[in-house]
């Protein structure tokens, strides 16, 4: 009995050691990333959210801040939009190594964060890792409270670093409560928001020094400059 | 013509006729600085059903989000205002004795009553583009512009994003709408105005009927709901869909014409019951 759990545990072990390997070596390829500015152009394909393709700028500065600029009204997916590949730390996930696959033809590994904290908005993820290019490809949310996202990132090759050039985002995530401007009206209520977001990435600018400055917020006539 | 004009100086000469665009004006001065002092809260209960995985960037809350609240708000409240001089318009004449002298004069009581029906339109339409005026450029000044997101829970709940460019134009079909809208319960009040001899009843009769309508139409049962269609309130919040996107032509033009026949069915009523009108007892 005491050998089947030694077997396990130093299994276990094992698969966690791999995983941060992996997530390692990303975060060491990218070691050299300061920040990076991009222009952003995201297509919804979803039907509870009517919108044209909203065009923004889009700024990173290492190791976690974003900002997304933008003169119009400008929607943006929470998880699995925009890429951080310092995102992904020792200290704040339990990691596992599930898989080792092919992904178009390459090598590839498939890795399960759980988040330490358990508080923490989002449950767990799904990453699918390029071992030869030490990039992720593909970032699974786990689903929690119904809530399915699916980021499949391709990437381009700029100032030496690998940074997405499309990112295709499907998404199934339940409805929230019902607010708004017309809560007297009674619909059909809610709806998932289902389908399928793409974001492209163009005019990168890397380890251009992006100042501080850019990370703090303006306010606007009637709301924020802040997400909201 | 002649008549017509005689019968706007009668109507804009009383001061009963300038409560609503007083109101209105008051009502939205007050909501728009409410807005400003609470936007956070407001764009919370929108966008809340987005907000927990999109990021949410830019002016939402601005003077064309902050018009299509406003009119969402008060598009219960308007007939009301229509109603006073609607419901009062032809009873009065009979409230203060003057029907007599009114239709002895050489003018046909049809073309009085056509006189006294376009002078309640033109008010009703001032009264909505007044509301209109107000809230565009009082929220143009306190909040800015940009482009307007609409939270729609019907038939299922989305969210609508209407490009800066395209807002001015829409808003303009959303008030041409509106008015559209009105004109049914002007007819209402019109009608009921022509049947009584004082103003009350004729207001009191058409918000009634305008809140027992409104109430019926949205009651969440299937009974009521086979009712809806039947009821011409059902079709009144038509200026919504001018907002949509994509902007769905056929259910506006199949509510505009709905709320057409009431309105011509309402006056032809109207036109008839004064025609016939006893005024000897």
């Amino acid at each position: 009995m005491a050998g089947i759990f030694f077997l396990l545990s130093t299994g276990l072990i094992q698969a966690q050691e791999d995983a941060f390997r992996y997530l390692d070596s990303i975060e060491k390829k990218y070691s050299g990333l300061k920040d990076y500015m991009a222009d952003v152009n995201v297509h919804f394909d979803i039907e509870a959210l009517k919108a044209p393709d909203m065009q923004a700028t889009l700024y990173f500065k290492a190791p976690d801040k974003m900002k997304v600029e933008s003169k119009r009204i400008f929607f943006f997916p929470k998880e699995g939009g925009f890429f951080n590949p310092f995102l992904f730390k020792k200290k704040n996930f339990e990691a596992r190594l599930v898989e080792r696959s092919i992904y178009e033809g390459r090598k590839t590994v498939k890795l399960k964060l759980i988040p330490m904290n358990p508080d923490a908005f989002n449950k767990g993820s799904g990453l699918t890792i390029d071992v030869d290019r030490n990039v992720i490809r593909e970032i699974k949310i786990l689903p929690s409270e119904g809530r399915e996202i699916t980021a499949v990132i391709d990437y381009g090759v700029f100032d030496g670093f690998d940074l997405p050039v499309h990112i295709h985002l499907q998404l199934d995530i339940p409805p929230s409560e019902p607010g708004g401007t017309r809560e007297f009206q009674l619909g059909q209520g809610g709806k998932r928001i289902n389908g399928r977001v793409e974001i492209t990435y163009s005019n990168y600018k890397v380890n251009s020094g992006v100042s501080d400055d850019i990370f703090t917020e303006k306010e606007f006539p009637g709301s924020k400059s802040r997400p909201r | 013509m002649i008549l017509f004009w005689f019968e706007i100086y009668k109507t804009f000469s009383r001061w009963r006729t300038y409560i609503s665009f007083g109101f209105i004006a008051l009502i939205v001065i007050l909501t728009e600085v409410v807005m400003k002092l609470s936007a956070n809260e407001i764009l919370y209960r929108m966008l809340r059903s987005f907000e927990k995985d999109f990021l949410i960037f830019g002016n939402v809350l601005n003077g064309w989000f902050v018009t299509a609240f406003i009119m969402n708000s008060l598009h219960f409240h308007i007939p009301f205002f229509i109603t006073l001089v609607a419901g009062d318009i032809v009873s009065s004449e009979a409230t203060s004795g003057t029907v007599r002298f009114l239709l002895m004069r050489p003018p046909s009581r049809g073309r009085i009553i056509t006189a006294k029906y376009l002078t309640t339109l033109f008010y009703t339409m001032g009264v909505v583009i007044f509301l209109g005026l107000v809230c565009v450029s009082l929220g143009l000044i306190l909040f800015g512009s940009g482009d307007l997101i609409m939270n729609y829970q019907v038939p299922v709940m989305r969210i609508v994003y209407v490009p800066e460019a395209d807002v001015p134009v829409r808003m303009l079909l959303a008030f041409a709408a509106a008015v559209w809208s009105m004109t049914v319960v002007a007819s209402l009040a019109f009608l009921f105005s022509t049947l009584a001899e004082n103003s009350i009843g004729p207001i009191i009769g058409t918000m009634a009927i305008v809140i027992v309508f409104y109430v019926v139409g949205n009651f969440p049962f299937d009974f009521f709901r086979t009712l809806s269609p039947y009821l011409f309130t059902t079709y009144m919040i038509f200026w919504q869909r001018c907002l949509d996107n994509p902007i769905p032509w056929q259910g506006i033009a199949k509510s505009a014409a709905v709320l057409g026949f009431h309105s011509i069915g309402l006056f032809s009523i109207a036109f008839a019951v004064f025609n016939r009108k006893d005024i000897k007892s």
